[in-house]
């Protein structure tokens, strides 16, 4: 089975439900960890929800010169071992989309993780903004 | 595959995987201090040891660090008798001596009832407990800028003849890697100071916020072939300005629809 993860920004309302339900995803100690995901606002009334792109050539991927960032072939998203990274922000300053980020309350780097293959975000988006498809 | 006994259990692993994470996998805690996954075990700390011993040594039992052992058929490890934990309250005793200000030194000896070493303490002990994790580190990322320098009591981490090291990029890797954190570094005024040397902060082309230093963005770019360009904005710009080029798509899409 594949899945495709959407975003269609034109459904987009800007609740940031998908904020809530990433960092709570993301708990560590009993603290939510910070959002992957942002929806930002371009325009009155209009937003894009943005984050990780997964990309086929990732920038992320390339410039972590301790392999902290590896493809998870059947979620197919980039995924970081925190075992790995020791926080030198490689990562952040290479992304083009600015979808490595730091997460200051447990001053480490996090990116989407697709939830491990049931993203949080796209399961609370009320609108459909946000969707994890079977394409396959 | 290989099959052993860790703690009275039964356990397999593959063939030459390092005891240490064999043991982890099986939510056994042993403690360790110069172990980390992106650089190759060393065996420094010791804090690591296991007692090992098989079928056929007729009683007779070795320590190894399991953080360097590689699993094999047969072995019989422990990991918490008495004796190994008496070891390791002593190694913890004399890094209390050397390391007397370091936090994580001072909880792990605690959980061996130590709150002050019996040793004499170091007068200018400086915290480094000569783990080797930041030359390691360096060495993975390509730089091998620092060393250990001098011998004996003076041996001290810094670079080539003890100067500022001329191999450096600025990119905190042994700083964050150190796990007593004795490895100094600031940010200031678009530049990082570390190891005696100065460097620029690229600094958001929108914001001003400090990116990574110039050096390190320039290796970057050299060593993994990533656009300079995408090192001069920070990520929360970046985020932003994806967010407008996608807005303008979707309402260019509408449009046309329309
Ligand atoms: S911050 Fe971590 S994941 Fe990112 S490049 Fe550095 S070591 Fe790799
Ligand atoms: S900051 Fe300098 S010494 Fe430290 S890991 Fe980076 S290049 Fe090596
Ligand atoms: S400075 Fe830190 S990382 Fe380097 S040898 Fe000393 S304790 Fe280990
Ligand atoms: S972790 Fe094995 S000796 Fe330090």
């Amino acid at each position: 089975m594949t899945y495709r993860y959407t975003v269609n920004p034109s459904r987009c309302t800007g609740c940031r439900t998908c904020e809530l339900a990433c960092a709570f995803t993301h708990t560590q100690e009993q603290k939510p960890g910070r959002s992957r995901i942002y929806p930002i606002a371009y325009g009155p009334d209009r937003f894009v929800p943005v984050t990780c792109l997964q990309c086929d050539d990732a920038s992320c991927v390339k410039s972590c010169l301790f392999d902290a960032l590896k493809r998870n072939e059947t979620t197919g998203a980039i995924e970081l071992d925190k075992d790995r990274c020791v926080n030198c922000r490689a990562c952040v300053a290479a992304c083009p989309f600015g979808c490595a980020l730091v997460d200051d309350v447990h001053d480490q780097v996090v990116k989407c993780d697709l939830c491990g293959g049931s993203p949080a975000c796209a399961r609370f988006c009320p609108t459909k903004a946000l969707e994890y498809k079977r394409i396959a | 595959m290989v099959q052993m006994t860790i703690n009275g259990k039964v356990v397999k692993a593959p063939d030459g995987e390092m005891l240490l994470t064999v043991i982890r996998r099986q939510g056994i805690d042993v403690p360790a201090l110069c172990d980390h996954a992106a650089v190759e075990p060393c065996g420094s700390c010791r804090m690591c040891l296991v007692e090992i011993t098989r079928e056929d040594w007729n009683g007779w039992k070795k320590y190894v660090t399991s953080c360097l052992y590689p699993s094999e058929n047969g072995l019989i490890v422990s990991t918490h008798t008495p004796e190994l934990q008496e070891i390791r309250r002593n190694i913890m005793d004399l890094y209390l001596a050397r390391c007397p200000g370091s936090e994580l030194v001072q909880k792990m000896a605690e959980e061996y009832g130590l709150t002050r070493t019996s040793y004499k303490t170091i007068p200018e002990g400086d915290n480094c407990i000569m783990c080797y994790a930041c030359t390691r580190i360096c060495e993975v990322l390509g730089r091998n800028a620092i060393s250990a320098v001098h011998r004996g009591h003076a041996k001290v981490i810094s670079g080539p003849f003890d100067d500022p090291p001329p191999d450096c990029i600025g990119c905190l890797s042994c700083a964050n890697i150190c796990p007593t954190d004795v490895i100094e570094w600031h940010d200031q005024d678009g530049t990082r100071a570390i190891w005696g040397r100065t460097f620029d902060l690229i600094s958001c082309r929108q914001c001003g916020k400090g990116i990574i230093t110039r050096d390190f963005a320039e290796y970057l770019k050299e060593k993994r072939q990533i656009p300079a360009d995408y090192f001069e904005i920070c990520d929360d710009c970046k985020r932003v300005e994806l967010a407008r080029k996608m807005g303008g798509l979707v309402d260019l899409a509408k449009e046309v629809a329309s």
